[in-house]
Parts: structure tokens; sequence; C-alpha cells
């Protein structure tokens, strides 16, 4: 199992299949920068829901979520700096705003 | 947060009661937590027919809500929304279960702002959290 694992669900429409790989390179690179390691180690996949199956606040959501599972014992400073370099590489790439993005770093369980 | 992943049959569900199911479990969800609606993700994941089972039940609600409530609340969540999904999908109760899972909110980003704690939010963060949603 890679050290750091992003499970990005999408919704249908949202991400364009050709951004997909830049997007996964781009996670990996921030996410070593910040938590050390290695990115070829890194591991990124990609859920996509289909149209009409995913909702936020009741209604079709546009939002991504990206779940980071890292190794345990971060801190939480370190763990911030990693979510607010995710949301930027994300919006930035995406043209997304802030209220289209979910981004989480849990501890992976062991 | 709160994420609620539905796991139900292939075409066992149109895409009105997938809405309408959506929509109660906003209104149970904020009607329990106090949480801005903005923020109750629901998706469905339809599993094929000849799939091995992943869960118990042919229909499954998964939820993951941020760490920090009362295990009653949980609980009466969790049966509030199966019995709303039993209601709208027409499913018998023995064919739908699910679970509530916790993570600190602290390691989750949202609109822009790290989660506070269950009971923790202030007037402040709910004027910051309505302004992003404009």
């Amino acid at each position: 199992m890679a050290p750091i694992t992003f499970n990005c669900t999408i919704q249908e429409g949202m991400i364009p299949d050709a951004l997909r790989p830049r997007l996964a390179a781009e996670l990996a690179r921030v996410a070593t920068g910040i938590i050390g390691g290695d990115p070829a180690d890194v591991a990124v996949h990609y859920i996509e829901i289909p149209y009409g199956f995913g909702f936020r606040g009741g209604y079709l959501s546009t939002t991504s979520a990206v779940r980071g599972e890292i190794p345990p014992g971060c801190d939480q400073d370190t763990r911030v700096r990693l979510m607010r370099a995710i949301q930027d590489l994300w919006m930035e790439l995406t043209g997304c705003t802030t209220d289209e993005l979910v981004v989480s770093a849990r501890d992976r369980r062991v | 947060m709160p994420y609620y992943r539905c796991t139900i049959p292939q075409d066992a569900l149109s895409f009105e009661q997938r809405q309408e199911i959506a929509r109660a479990f906003t209104d149970i969800h904020c009607g329990s937590t106090g949480a801005p609606r903005s923020f109750v993700s629901v998706a469905f994941f339809e599993t094929a027919p000849d799939a091995a089972a992943e869960h118990p039940t042919p229909y499954y609600v998964d939820g993951a809500n941020r760490a920090g409530r009362p295990e009653s609340v949980k609980q009466q969540l969790l049966s509030d929304l199966t019995d709303a999904f039993g209601r709208i999908a027409g499913v018998a109760p023995g064919q739908i279960a699910g679970r509530i899972t916790e993570n600190p909110a602290s390691w989750t980003m949202e609109g822009g702002f790290v989660l506070p704690e269950p009971g923790q939010e202030g007037p402040e963060w709910y004027a910051a959290v309505a302004a992003a949603a404009d």
C-alpha cells in the first residue's frame, strides 16, 4: 500500500479526462513536498459519480472531494498546510471555487 | 462532511427518488446537528446484479461525519436516515442497513475553512460559510 493515497470523488462532466494525470502528478508533488516521501509512491484514484447520482444540500452536486490518507502522526499545522496546498492546486487546475471542493488529510489506519 | 454513500442495486431508484432521499438526508442531518445544508453530500453507487455483496443488505447507507457527537445522537441519526430511505425507496426495513463512521473535524477543509469540532461552530464560522457559498 502506498504511503500516501488520494481518493478523488468527482462528478461526471466536471473534471476532463485529459486533466486527471496532471492533477494526480501535482497531488503527488505537493504532498511529498510537505510531508516527505517519493512522488512515485503516491497513489491517486478517481471515483466518478454519474450525473444524477451525486447531491449536495439536496441539489445536484458539482463538488469534488479529495480525500487523502497520510502516515499517522502528522502535526496539525502541517496537515492544514497540506490541505490548503491541495485546495490551491485543485482550484488553479480545474477552475472550481472553494465551495466546490472538500479536502481531507486523514491518518492512515494501522 | 457529512458524506453519505448509499449503495443500491442497479436501476433500483429513479432520479426523483434519489433526489428525494438526498433532500431528506439533508433535512435530517441538519435538523439533528445544526450543520449548514450546503455541507451535506449524498452519493448513490449502483451494484451490478452479479457483483459480490459488499454489505449485509442490498441497500446500505455509509455515513462519514465529524467526530464528537454522543452515541445516542449518532444512533438516532442513522435510524432516521434509514427510515427515510426505506420510505422513499419503498424498501422493507430488513433490506437496508447502515453505519456512521467519524473522523476529527480538523482533518477536513471545506469551503476554504478547516472544520470546527461539533458544538464549536461560532457565528463567525456560519457567516464565513454563508459568504463562501454566495
